[in-house]
């Protein structure tokens, strides 16, 4: 089982749609914590990026970096940055190939979440998208088949909001809300959550 | 909330619009503010950036012995990577960039990856981030505090230097210095909302004020009905002063700006005060600017910033300088 250009094309469209679907309810979680602006830019981000999907391509690492380039030209946010860092993350770890096996997920993802935290300068607990990532990244260890590595991905997204819900943030504008955030789904778990599940139908 | 625009979409392009055709001195690409005469060869240029919904910061600020150019992003969020790296490359004259900005982590993320792209073309840049909101954090983590309003002091006393002709080592440590010089905080009454959201960005009752309330409304130090104008100062100023500060001065300079609804007359009313208590405390007060110099939109409050001055930073804050919000 493996996933090739076409998948990815199919998902950016997902992924445009899911972000699209979640906008209000993303807009609310990012209002309790300030802004409330998380769903907007979302939304013109997965837009931008299903829009700069080259449609021939067969390079799975082209297809990445057209996103990073979508990305980087759309957003600022510090969220929206960190699409950007996983995609151009992603260009480099699949330079050459037409197809990524399934058995290469994990370590993919764990590529992604190591550079997010360079970059981003997230620990792991500090409940932020990263903590999502990670959740994900280990439930697909070992995992080879298609239908397997959805389920044990949608389930880890989930099981992470629920285990981090009750705790407090530790960066950024969130960690300014401190025990407030006891309770509240951080806005970039949920938006990975959300959009994770659509993108893996 | 009432506003005056087209579409939430056009907010930050039409403002743009609007401000350099205002002001013929700035020039306009994309997202980038920047002078519009080229880049002075020979001179370290210094660029910033940040959300939009602030003016006169970020993109105010151009102008000559302050920043060569800035990189703006939607409302309270940060630039494009894009644009940090089109801003770098307008401000090069030749002789390194200096990324002189707030500590927020998608503004970090974003100079920094910029930083790394112009690195190719041998540009060379360095990074200074404004840490002076006193309540953001305590003075053990001050790294961690958010930049607001003391960044102009900064930005005024590293871009003479820059126009002196220093080099970007100099450059660096005379705004790193700046910033370490200097502490701020805000008082707010009520909120601002970004264009397009549902809400305002936090509520607030009719009769409240948050002390050490963040510019975005990142949640301050206490709520409470409000108190008086003297009262507030009082603590304002006891708190600043009671803030560890590197390169402590009997000489200061202090800014008393308003958030953005919150008129001169207030901010004035305001300042009296806080000139009183400091030249109570030995502290003689130069060249102090009251106005509307970093805001957040509608919100309602104020922030007082306080830099200790060497001989040196008094000099650059004297320098002459233009831009369209502030000239010496």
């Amino acid at each position: 089982m493996a996933l090739d250009a076409d998948d990815l094309r199919l998902a950016a469209d997902r992924a445009r749609d899911a972000a699209a679907a979640a906008h209000d309810e993303l807009n609310a979680a990012d209002g309790r914590l300030g802004d409330g602006d998380t769903g907007v830019m979302l939304k013109r981000l997965f837009a931008a990026i299903a829009e700069a999907a080259p449609a021939d391509e067969r390079d799975v690492s082209k297809l990445f970096q057209a996103f990073a380039k979508a990305c980087a030209a759309s957003t600022g946010s510090s969220l929206g940055t960190l699409v950007t860092v996983a995609m151009m993350t992603l260009a480099k770890a699949t330079r050459g190939r037409e197809t990524v096996p399934v058995a290469e997920l994990a370590g993919l993802l764990a590529a992604v979440r190591d550079q997010m935290m360079a970059r981003g300068g997230a620990q792991l607990g500090d409940k932020s998208v990263v903590d999502a990532l990670d959740a994900v990244a280990r439930s697909l260890d070992g995992v080879t088949d298609g239908a397997a590595a959805r389920a044990a991905a949608r389930a880890a997204a989930i099981a992470a909001l629920d285990e981090f819900r009750g705790r407090e943030n530790r960066l950024g504008r969130a960690r300014m809300f401190g025990a407030r955030t006891k309770g509240l789904d951080d806005p970039g778990m949920l938006a990975f959550a959300r959009l994770l599940d659509a993108v893996i139908v | 909330m009432k506003k005056l625009m087209n579409a939430p979409d056009a907010f930050v392009d039409e403002m743009l619009d609007g401000l350099v055709a205002a002001h013929p001195a700035l020039a306009r690409e994309a997202r980038v503010i920047r002078l519009a005469a080229p880049a002075r060869k020979g001179k370290v240029g210094i660029v910033s950036g940040g959300g939009s919904g602030h003016l006169p910061l970020f993109t105010g600020y151009v102008g000559r012995g302050l920043l060569d150019a800035c990189a703006i992003g939607d409302v309270f969020a940060g630039p494009s990577v894009d644009a940090c790296e089109q801003a770098i490359r307008a401000a090069d004259g030749g002789r390194g960039v200096l990324r002189l900005y707030g500590n927020y982590g998608g503004d970090r993320m974003n100079f920094d990856l910029a930083g790394e792209m112009v690195e190719i073309d041998d540009i060379e840049t360095t990074t200074v981030l404004g840490t002076d909101d006193i309540a953001s954090a305590a003075p053990a983590e001050s790294g961690k505090r958010r930049g607001v309003a003391g960044i102009i002091y900064a930005y005024k006393i590293a871009g003479a230097k820059a126009d002196a002709g220093a080099d970007l080592a100099e450059v660096t440590a005379t705004a790193q210095a700046a910033v370490d010089a200097c502490r701020t905080i805000g008082v707010a009454l009520s909120p601002c909302q970004i264009p397009g959201a549902a809400a305002p960005t936090f509520a607030i009752g009719a009769d409240e004020i948050e002390m050490g309330m963040g510019i975005h409304g990142e949640p301050g130090i206490w709520r409470d009905k409000l108190r008086s104008a003297d009262d507030v100062a009082d603590e304002m100023v006891k708190r600043l002063l009671a803030d560890p500060v590197k390169h402590a001065s009997d000489r200061v300079s202090v800014l008393v700006n308003s958030l953005g609804a919150t008129p001169l007359e207030e901010l004035f009313i305001v300042y009296r005060r806080v000139a009183r208590q400091l030249t109570k405390n030995g502290l003689t007060i130069v060249r102090p600017l009251v106005g509307h110099y970093v805001t957040s939109m509608e919100m309602a409050g104020l922030s007082i910033s306080l830099i200790h001055l060497d001989a040196a930073r008094e000099a650059l804050l004297a320098a002459p300088a233009e831009c369209p919000f502030w000239r010496v």
